[in-house]
């Protein structure tokens, strides 16, 4: 409500201003210098920076405008000119210049605008178009797919949680968790946001186990406000941005105030979020005979059939309690409209502008009692009092308020456990409910992660070409987390838990550059800036059990007895940082340049050994299309060649790692001692990190610009990795860091973008496919390892993984599955003993059990018969773009894919292995202590083992009795290795623009409806339920928050 | 002009297509080979097998080496220096083909899965397991020498190769040490050195007295003389076990056989509790007032598995019979033995009954 009075009011205020002037209809040719036309020139009104058409192909156009506006002409090869429409003029003929430099884009390097032909680095750039129409929380996850290189998995549907984010392959060997919960330590690039860089893995260090709100600190952008995202991907590009810009470097650029006359935007939509399909179930009366129906043709012993008697919800089926049909998962999962509003406000002129952007976002999980909540307000102000002068303001605030449920997030293992409870048992009502169930639904959470940004910059020419820059921000986050956990949910008493943290982060930065020509041909930059960084985070939790009950939430007293400690967190950070780089560039005639830089960081983390890194970069760029003899090659527009070598240097040290951690040790002498912790021994030679990259590129415009070629490879070599290994118990220590692991990555990158149709046309065709081929190869390992380490998970699990030098850098160690046993004959016997194969307890396999290879030969299965296997990283990643224009028509289509990938299904092994146990009894020493009892769930459609002879791919399900020893639904086994490749259409967009004439009628300037569909479908021969719903490590567990499908109606409009 | 630009452009091509094609192999990345570790060994390296029975040795730790891996065995001399050839004698020797699951019908049955193969009577199979075969006998392979006395020299020393991809490592002096054959177990009547009688525990210098063989469990056997159940301790034993080949079978028979203190025979009719039919794993059974005799396949047990005559790692059977007893209670005698017997041929059990015959009738 209080938003349409807002919107109403600025109407108001705006709508007596705009003087109501006539409009005149214009026709006009436009020319190049030898009288020729010139077609698809944009037209743009420089009131308020809106294309208004197009010319012809032989550069015709026509327009309605009112008097005494200027038109901007502007077109690919030209320099743009401006013209003034006087009253009563009918006939306007352009003539336009061309120019040297064909391409004007300009680009952000080391913080300073660069023409994007003069830079020797890859990057690609993303504009406002390629980010709209689809409402999300995060930014990410609409640049997937658009830029080849980088790979964004949008691995969950978590409100205000990101996915997985990776420039150029593997950076790391380090994952954190433990089985299908294990990931990859995130290795996101470094953000630039306005200038400021933004560390966006910084929710993210306790893994899937995290720890407070886990707000991605992307998730609190609008993308509404954003007109620009560059991303950066050779070291050449990078390395001005130094250690943190190791991972690549995003740079995104929000809006700025562009129009003389002030605009309002005006941007809604309204979506709705379903959860993907869920498991089917066998209700009921199903369910019941299908356990009894197992019970009796299963059991091996008398005493496992006369135990249905001894459980009641299978033998009592006329007890009102045990007789349900329950829809469990329905009672978690639902259908949510969300709302999308952004509001901004923008104007001025050269010398004053100003913008002012608000926004809010607000998502309701598809899981119950789980959402994400974004406010945001940004305002921009750029003075200009003389050309010398340059001075910016900026604010950027924001709030995102978020509710987990009783997850942490990005699992929702409560929901997932409840999900599956036996479809026998009554659902929740007045009397009565699960305490699974409880917990989900009744848990309080409450999240709020709140950000200011102030950035002040200021800019002066002392003499001409020699520029003077400097910049502060200051960045202020706190980060909040409440959670009320009722009696019900958490034995029979309340519990509370609460998560306090704060971040600030001082910013300054002090740029002096000098730019000169020579006669006309030589030219050079030298670009010198510092950087000061202090950076400091502490959060601390605090947990209560036995709260007194579910009325009173607080404020508690202390009770040293039921507290359960907390403190603060290990991710404590107070670092200062300090940097100095130094860029130069060259160039002749535009046709040759040289890049050479140089960054030191220096860091209070680094430790004395190693405080200052070192990254430089050198890159040489051809551009053959300003030679005289590819001059007269008509169908090359563009053609240039790159080359470039560049270091980034990264701490993965720590003062920890490198001083060791001391601890509070016990008395002595009355006195607290303080001794070493003896879980790392400290390692002062610690090296950071050191990436290096070679890469070459090629840029081609052909046929007019109708034909669009980047071409990229690199090789990256990742050196002095971080690796943990383990010290002979006598040295008293447990680990050592080390840093002789390395590993490359090396690959190809296509993007091409064409035009087929002619630019005058009324219908309008853009197809963009772009592709990434890399592969990751593991390059060494510590000397002791002698090539091999085996990372074992001590979890249940069993899911190990193995680094062997010369392949693919993360594997699975898993068994080998092979089939299913036919009969009992398949089964291989030992012709030194006469024995069956077997499992290490002894249980010898029989038909129907799944045929492990046995790799070394004893015939029993052990841990001695994994191998390596798979391959966790996609080697292809890419998308497809097509934009089809017809008039005011707009309809596109977006599509992303990832190949060649393997991932473990374990949402599949968890349904299977729901069979397990159909009493359903929770038995803890001997003693029947509760009735559980899992759903079942229909299996015809898979290839299972029933009857001896039957040749399967998955084992016998049924066999209760001899599961816990023959494990037949393990984890760790081959038989859930799929191959992860998927072709996804993530977003349809239908979209229709007003024609102005009618607009002006109601005062609009601009009127957009649009239409969108996001996450449509994904074609996969995957069996599971989502091939990108997975972790970093290609694991399915079935316990991740589900990615929505979401339906969007919304519009744009601008006064 | 136009030509000469044409083919500086298609030069420009052509060299930065094969700037860009050039892969992998410029980057000069490790190959993808096996791991091996150089951790590769055996927990058990100085093997002592009985001959005359298959030993299987499953020390290895392969520390995660990628299998499968080569196993050789290299260098086999003696202690001095001598080479050792004859581990590697070639005699037949059984292999199964199938599981033996205690339910076959016949001796026909019980050979269609197995087969004899020649293959030397030691070796490292392909997965690093030492097997030193049941052809490998007291005359192929000379045991330890029988004064005790274990001099370097006679100890055969061998080196294991193994391989793979990776790389090839020595795992280093094995040390085979065999003792000799012992046909049967329980084989406690057996001296470990010289195969001769093991002496008496209690007066071990006595070599007129011997240490014998006793039933794995006697319960409920009463005297017939004393009326005291018959019991086995250190001071006496009242029962004990012969098992000891006999002439004039077939050549695989073994028969079960009863001798009283009187030195005849009990007719084995007399422990009427007795499953005759589920003793061994035996066929065509032939009962007489002297002994019981089967058809059987030897080794028995054929393999490790648990069946109707053997418990998993042993053959055992029970005898049993009933009486009434002092009291008009009635009491079921009984013995039983666990036991393997390595060696085909003709074997008979006798359970002496050394000081007194066990009393049948009631009291």
């Amino acid at each position: 409500m209080k938003l349409q009075k807002l919107i109403i009011l600025i109407l108001s205020i705006f709508s007596l201003q705009i003087a109501f002037a006539q409009n005149q209809e214009i026709r006009g040719r436009v020319v190049d210098e030898s009288n020729n036309g010139v077609a698809g020139v944009t037209v743009i009104n420089a009131a308020n920076n809106r294309a208004i058409t197009a010319t012809s192909d032989n550069g015709n156009f026509s327009i309605s405008v009112p008097a005494n506006t200027t038109l901007i002409f502007k077109a690919v090869g030209f320099n743009q000119r401006r013209v003034t429409v006087r009253a009563n003029q009918t006939t306007i003929n352009v003539q336009l210049s061309s120019t040297e430099d064909q391409v004007e884009e300009v680009v952000v390097r080391g913080y300073v605008a660069r023409k994007k032909e003069t830079t020797t680095g890859s990057s690609f750039t993303l504009g406002e178009k390629d980010l709209r129409d689809v409402p999300t929380a995060n930014l990410e996850q609409l640049m997937q797919g658009k830029v080849p290189g980088l790979n964004v998995q949008v691995n969950t549907g978590a409100p205000g949680f990101r996915g997985s984010t990776q420039i150029r392959g593997l950076s790391t060997l380090t994952t954190t968790g433990s089985g299908s919960e294990s990931i990859l330590m995130p290795t996101s690039p470094l953000y630039v946001i306005d200038g400021v860089p933004m560390d966006a893995d910084r929710a993210s260090e306790f893994g899937l186990q995290q720890q407070g709100p886990g707000i991605s600190p992307l998730s609190l952008i609008p993308p509404e406000d954003v007109q620009s995202i560059e991303i950066l991907k050779d070291a050449q590009a990078t390395s001005l941005y130094g250690s943190q810009g190791a991972y690549g470097v995003i740079i995104i650029t929000t809006k700025r105030g562009n129009s003389p006359v002030p605009r309002i935007n005006y941007t809604h939509s309204t979506f709705m979020k379903t959860p993907p399909k869920l498991r089917e179930t066998l209700g009921g009366n199903l369910e019941r005979q299908l356990k009894i129906w197992q019970i009796y043709n299963n059991a091996r012993i008398q005493g496992e059939i006369d135990n249905i008697m001894n459980t009641p919800m299978l033998a009592d089926s006329l007890n009102a309690f045990f007789n349900n049909s329950t829809n469990w998962q329905a009672l978690y999962y639902q259908n949510t409209f969300n709302q999308n509003h952004n509001l901004s406000l923008d104007g001025g002129n050269e010398i004053l502008s100003y913008k002012s952007n608000i926004g809010y976002y607000g998502e309701t999980g598809v899981i119950k009692n789980t959402g994400f909540n974004r406010y945001s307000a940004n305002l921009r102000m750029d003075y200009r009092p003389s050309k010398r002068f340059d001075f910016t303001g900026q604010v950027f605030a924001q709030l995102g308020k978020q509710n987990k449920g009783d997850g942490t997030g990005i699992l929702q293992t409560g929901v997932s456990t409840g999900g599956m409870n036996s479809t026998l048992l009554p659902p929740p009502g007045f009397f009565n409910a699960s305490a699974d169930y409880i917990s989900a639904i009744k848990t309080k959470n409450d999240n709020s992660s709140k950000l200011i940004r102030p950035y002040v910059e200021g800019k002066f020419e002392i003499l001409p070409g020699l520029r003077l820059q400097s910049a502060l921000s200051y960045e202020f986050a706190s980060n909040n987390e409440d959670r009320f956990t009722p009696a019900a949910a958490a034995g029979q008493f309340s519990e509370v838990y609460s998560f306090a943290g704060r971040e600030s982060n001082l910013y300054n930065r002090n740029i002096i550059n000098y730019t000169r020509d020579f006669n006309e041909d030589h030219n050079i930059f030298i670009n010198l800036f510092n950087e000061v960084r202090h950076n400091q985070r502490q959060n601390s939790i605090t947990k209560q059990v036995r709260t007194p009950n579910d009325q009173f939430e607080g404020p508690l007293g202390y009770d040293g007895w039921f507290s359960r400690g907390g403190g603060i967190l290990s991710n404590f950070r107070n670092e200062k940082a300090l940097s100095f780089a130094l860029a130069t560039s060259y160039s002749y005639k535009s046709r040759y340049i040289v890049d050479l830089s140089y960054r030191i960081d220096g860091s209070s983390a680094n430790g004395f050994e190693n405080l200052y890194t070192k990254n430089p970069a050198i890159g040489v760029r051809w551009n053959a299309h300003h030679e005289e003899w590819i001059k007269s090659v008509p169908w090359i527009n563009l053609a240039s060649l790159r080359f470039t070598w560049g270091v980034n240097v990264m701490p993965t040290s720590s003062l920890e790692r490198i001083y060791g951690k001391y601890d509070i040790s016990g008395r002595y002498n009355q006195i607290n001692g303080i001794g070493i912790n003896y879980e790392f021994i400290p390692n002062p030679n610690l090296k950071p990190t050191t990436s290096m990259q070679y890469n070459a590129g090629l840029d081609l415009n052909l046929f007019n610009n109708k034909i669009e070629i980047i071409y990229d490879t690199y090789y990256k070599r990742v050196e002095n990795l971080l690796f943990e290994s383990f010290l002979s118990n006598s040295t008293g220590f447990d680990k050592l860091h080390s840093n002789d692991a390395g590993l490359a990555n090396y690959g190809h990158e296509l993007a091409l973008n064409i035009r087929p149709l002619p630019a005058a046309s009324a219908f309008n065709w853009t197809f963009s496919l772009n592709g990434a081929y890399n592969r990751d190869v593991l390059l060494q390992l510590p000397a002791t390892f002698r090539g091999q380490f085996i990372k074992w998970d001590g979890g249940p699990d069993l899911l190990h993984s193995v680094n062997r030098v010369g392949t693919s850098a993360l594997s699975n160690y898993l068994l080998q599955n092979v089939g299913v046993y036919a009969t009992d004959a398949d089964v291989p016997v030992d012709p030194t003993t006469g024995l069956r194969y077997r499992t290490s307890d002894g249980t010898f396999f029989q038909a129907g059990d799944p045929i492990f290879v046995d790799r070394n030969g004893d015939y029993i299965l052990d841990q001695r018969d994994y191998a390596r296997s798979g391959n966790t990283q996609p080697l292809w990643t890419g998308g497809m773009q097509n934009n089809f224009n017809y008039k005011n028509f707009q309809f596109s289509v977006y599509a992303s894919y990832t190949a060649k990938r393997t991932i473990l299904n374990y949402a599949l092994a968890q349904r299977l292995d729901l069979f397990r146990n159909p009493f359903g009894q929770i038995i803890e020493n001997g003693v029947i202590t509760g009735n559980g009892g899992q759903s079942v769930v229909p299996v015809d459609d898979l290839d299972i083992w029933l009857q001896d002879g039957d040749i399967a791919k998955y084992p016998y399900p049924y066999d209760f009795s001899r599961n816990s020893s023959v494990r037949p639904f393990r984890y760790d086994q081959t038989l859930w290795e799929e191959n992860g490749s998927y072709f996804k259409i993530n977003n349809i967009i239908v979209a229709y623009v007003f024609d102005r004439d009618f607009l002006r009628r109601f005062k609009l300037d601009r009127f957009r409806i649009y239409a969108s569909m996001d996450n449509v479908y994904t074609f996969s021969k995957y069996s599971g339920p989502n091939p990108e719903n997975v972790t970093s490590l290609g694991r399915d567990a079935s316990n991740g928050y589900p990615v929505p499908r979401s339906y969007t109606l919304g519009f744009n409009i601008s006064f | 002009m136009k030509i000469s630009n044409n083919i500086r452009l298609l030069c420009v091509i052509l060299s930065s297509y094969s700037l860009f094609s050039a892969c992998s192999d410029m980057y000069g990345l490790p190959e993808d080979r096996d791991f091996i570790s150089d951790k590769i060994d055996y927990t058990n390296k100085i093997l002592e097998p009985i001959l005359g029975r298959t030993t299987v040795f499953t020390s290895m730790v392969e520390d995660n080496s990628t299998l499968p891996m080569k196993f050789e065995i290299v260098n086999a001399r003696y202690g001095d220096g001598r080479p050792v050839t004859d581990i590697f004698t070639k005699a037949p020797t059984y292999e199964w083909i199938q599981e033996y699951d205690g339910l076959e019908k016949s001796i026909a049955e019980i050979e269609a899965k197995r087969k004899l193969v020649e293959k030397p009577i030691f070796e490292v199979d392909s997965n690093g397991r030492l097997i030193l075969w049941a052809s490998a006998n007291n005359k192929n392979l000379k045991p330890r020498p029988v004064d005790t006395v274990l001099k370097t020299q006679d100890i055969r020393f061998f080196d294991i190769k193994v391989q793979n991809s990776g790389g090839t490592q020595i795992i280093k002096d094995f040390q085979l040490i065999p003792w000799t054959q012992r046909d049967y177990y329980p084989d406690t009547d057996i001296n470990p050195y010289t195969g001769g009688k093991a002496p008496d525990p209690q007066r071990p210098k006595d070599t007129t007295r011997q240490d014998y063989i006793i039933p794995s469990s006697l319960t409920n056997v009463i005297g017939e003389r004393t009326q005291l159940p018959l019991a086995n301790n250190s001071i006496k034993k009242d029962v004990v076990v012969y098992i000891r080949p006999f002439s004039g079978g077939k050549g695989n028979s073994l028969r079960i056989k009863f001798l009283g203190a009187d030195g005849k025979f009990i007719n084995p009719v007399k422990f009427n509790q007795t499953k005759w039919d589920l003793l061994v794993h035996g066929f065509n059974k032939v009962m007489n007032p002297e002994y019981v005799q089967y058809d059987v396949a030897y080794p028995i047990p054929l393999s490790n598995i648990k069946t109707d005559y053997s418990n998993g790692g042993t053959a055992f059977f029970t005898i049993n019979y009933s009486r009434i007893g002092f009291g008009g209670i009635r009491q079921v005698g009984q013995l039983s033995l666990n036991y393997r017997i390595y060696k085909k041929g003709d074997w008979e059990i006798v359970f002496h009954f050394r000081n007194e015959n066990p009393k049948f009738e009631d009291d």
